[in-house]
């Protein structure tokens, strides 16, 4: 059990930056989700903390104690690789052994160890199999099973789910969140995917590349991303966007996408003051556009004419694929609405959640005003 | 319900008959398309097989009469000093030919592995291969050069300060088969290096970053890891390399010819002597047939190895 932290880490890989400035403070016992698309630079997070790359600069500590130039055998953590990494000739007994016999493990504690491993995977009866002889979820179990032997104070996930197929990543995914509990030892994994991220996770952290943009708890970054990236990245189906204007017409405020004119609440004009007839990205999640018809009542909305290009039934609810202004959106409304693919129709914006973005504060990286 | 064995039998017979002339056609097309290629076969290696087992049981100067004589060959191979140590001297060219460049190979393949990434490990390779380009030939006779009594290496030698252990490297009686087994690690060091390395570099890397958490070092990885994941590369080199050694012909030819005395006589060069110089083709054949069934006896260990490797 132990805290990390990552103290102004600097990777570079020749010209290229892999992680710039990243500082984060891992919780003891804590969940930490590294999430963002491919070469954001959470692997290599990972891999300086595991000892597989070196930093350039910066410290890493593991509890108070810094880490950069213990070898990783002497770290105390364990990896379970995105690959696996079984040993294709050892049996999975021998190959969740290997770490504790390199440590001249005596052969009677390297037996209970394997075996309770075994047991908290449910491999009991696997341990005599090679690896090419299991599915592609036994191997898995196998490999989170090796790294729990070890009894490390860190548990490093590299994208571990990514090589199994839709349903047994959602089985392995619950799984790996009771082990985090039964064991309760840090964790940190790395992954692309926001689903893992938002289900697993008591903080995630979503990066960029190579830069921490948002470290929050998952409901937090969901409901008050600090970036248009943040917004864009968490939440499926993804936040919709609107380029546009910040406009003031006869004392009141409006976003003005060319095409349409919402009306900015009141309460809301003040944060917004300094766009005023400024670049401004309007962000709203699908959920909070409805049907009019089924628009929940007490709601402040704004009504917006749209093509309905796609249509999905969901079973519990619709996700129409729509477009205004040469703008794609999607909305996600009640399952009683019959909208037919080419119409025009009327969806309501809720104008009490939604975001702005100001590109012209941060053009790199839109900032949230609200 | 009607099961394939209520049919009544008239409908069974004509059934079975359909699919016996199916089978027939089918194997027939198989025989076709495998022709070409077992004419070829047959023409040159199954055809001058049993010709040479022929030849074997006969006595024979290649051109007049031929002689039976049964088994009287073989036992001549086996009774005659100088044709029993050619045998003596492959099986001492195995360790030379194979065992060395494939254990040799297996440590520079590791090493460049690790190290020798990039520009550095390009050249490397390529330094290490080049022999296998150079014609063997050309080969013997810059190593007849080199280890003669001016040479090179008695130069260095001397230079080191250690001109007593000069000497014409391939004319001493001790020292000879040593040396033309140093030629032999030169020439197949490249093959089992290249080999080797290639398949290292399709190991999983993430086989020795775990290893590495695990607390393994260098040596630990390697027989934990890269042998057993190499079991089936190795076996091909020591197929390959043990062949070169028990049918050694060229380098031996070039560098000593089998001298001195019969110090480095080998089976292939024996053969080579006695059917084309000496005019024994029944002998000779003896000797090829005897050889092959040593080289068939030590493959097939490995190349049983191999196939468990494989699966």
């Amino acid at each position: 059990m132990a805290s990390v932290t990552y103290d102004s880490i600097w990777k570079k890989f020749g010209d290229v930056v892999a992680l710039q400035d990243f500082n984060i403070k891992v919780e003891d016992k804590e969940f930490l989700v590294l999430v963002g698309p491919s070469g954001c630079g959470k692997t290599t997070a990972l891999r300086c903390l595991a000892g597989l790359e070196e930093p350039t600069s910066g410290s890493i500590m593991i509890e108070d104690k810094v880490v950069n130039d213990i070898a990783p055998k002497d770290r105390d953590i364990a990896m379970v690789f995105q690959s696996y990494a079984l040993y294709p000739h050892m049996t999975v007994f021998d190959n969740m052994a290997f770490g504790l016999k390199l440590r001249h493990f005596p052969k009677d504690k390297i037996k209970t160890r394997v075996n309770e491993a075994a047991r908290i995977m449910g491999i009991e009866e696997l341990l005599k199999r090679k690896p090419r002889e299991l599915s592609g979820g036994q191997r898995q179990r196998v490999a989170v099973g090796r790294a729990i032997v070890r009894e490390p104070k860190v548990f490093l996930f590299d994208e571990p789910l990514s090589n199994l197929d839709a349903k047994l990543r959602v089985q392995m995914r619950t799984e790996i969140s009771k082990i985090h509990n039964r064991l309760a030892t840090t964790f940190i994994y790395v992954t692309h995917d926001q689903t893992e991220a938002m289900t697993m996770a008591t903080r995630i952290a979503v990066m960029n590349k190579g830069v921490l943009l948002q470290l929050d708890t998952p409901q937090e970054l969901y409901d008050n991303p600090k970036n248009q990236f943040v917004a864009g990245f968490i939440g499926s189906p993804a936040m919709n966007f609107f380029n546009g204007h910040i406009r003031m017409h006869e004392n009141t405020m409006f976003f003005n996408s060319g095409k349409f004119w919402l009306k900015i609440p009141p309460k809301r004009r003040e944060a917004l003051a300094n766009l005023m007839n400024k670049e401004a990205v309007f962000g709203i999640r699908p959920e909070n556009i409805y049907n009019p018809q089924f628009a929940p009542q007490n709601v402040l909305t704004e009504t917006v004419e749209a093509k309905v290009e796609v249509t999905e039934l969901m079973g519990n609810e619709i996700f129409l694929y729509m477009k205004t202004d040469g703008t794609n959106f999607v909305a996600r409304v009640d399952p009683r609405t019959h909208f037919e693919i080419g119409d025009t129709a009327k969806v309501a914006f809720n104008m009490d959640l939604f975001h702005i973005f100001a590109p012209s504060l941060d053009p790199d990286n839109p900032v949230a005003i609200f | 319900m009607m099961t394939p064995n209520d049919y009544p039998a008239a409908f069974t017979t004509s059934r079975r008959i359909y699919r016996n002339k199916r089978v027939l056609r089918e194997t027939l097309v198989g025989w076709l398309f495998v022709l070409p290629a077992l004419l070829m076969y047959a023409t040159f290696v199954l055809v001058p097989i049993l010709l040479t087992i022929h030849y074997s049981l006969y006595r024979w100067n290649g051109v007049g009469p031929m002689t039976w004589v049964g088994m009287q060959n073989y036992v001549s191979v086996f009774q005659i000093p100088n044709l029993i140590g050619t045998i003596s001297n492959a099986f001492w060219l195995v360790v030379w030919f194979s065992f060395i460049p494939v254990s040799l190979g297996l440590i520079v393949a590791s090493v460049m592995h690790r190290v020798g990434t990039g520009r550095f490990g390009a050249i490397a390779q390529t330094v290490v291969f080049l022999p296998q380009v150079i014609a063997l030939v050309a080969a013997g006779i810059i190593w007849g050069w080199l280890l003669a009594l001016p040479g090179l290496v008695n130069q260095i030698l001397r230079l080191v300060g250690l001109g007593a252990i000069s000497r014409a490297w391939l004319g001493d009686f001790n020292w000879a088969l040593p040396s033309v087994g140093v030629i032999g690690i030169w020439v197949l060091l490249g093959f089992c290096t290249v080999l080797l390395s290639t398949a290292m570099t399709k190991i999983d890397p993430a086989f020795y970053e775990s290893a590495r958490l695990d607390g393994a070092n260098w040596l630990q990885e390697f027989i934990a890891i890269t042998l057993p994941l190499l079991r089936y590369e190795i076996g091909v080199c020591l197929t390959v390399t043990v062949v070169n050694a028990l049918a050694a012909f060229d380098i031996v030819y070039v560098a000593t010819a089998g001298g001195p005395g019969n110090a480095t006589a080998v089976p292939g060069l024996q053969i080579y002597i006695l059917a084309f110089t000496q005019r024994s083709v029944g002998l000779a054949s003896a000797l090829a047939v005897i050889l092959m069934v040593l080289v068939i006896l030590v493959i097939l260990p490995i190349q049983r190895l191999n196939r468990e490797a494989a699966l």
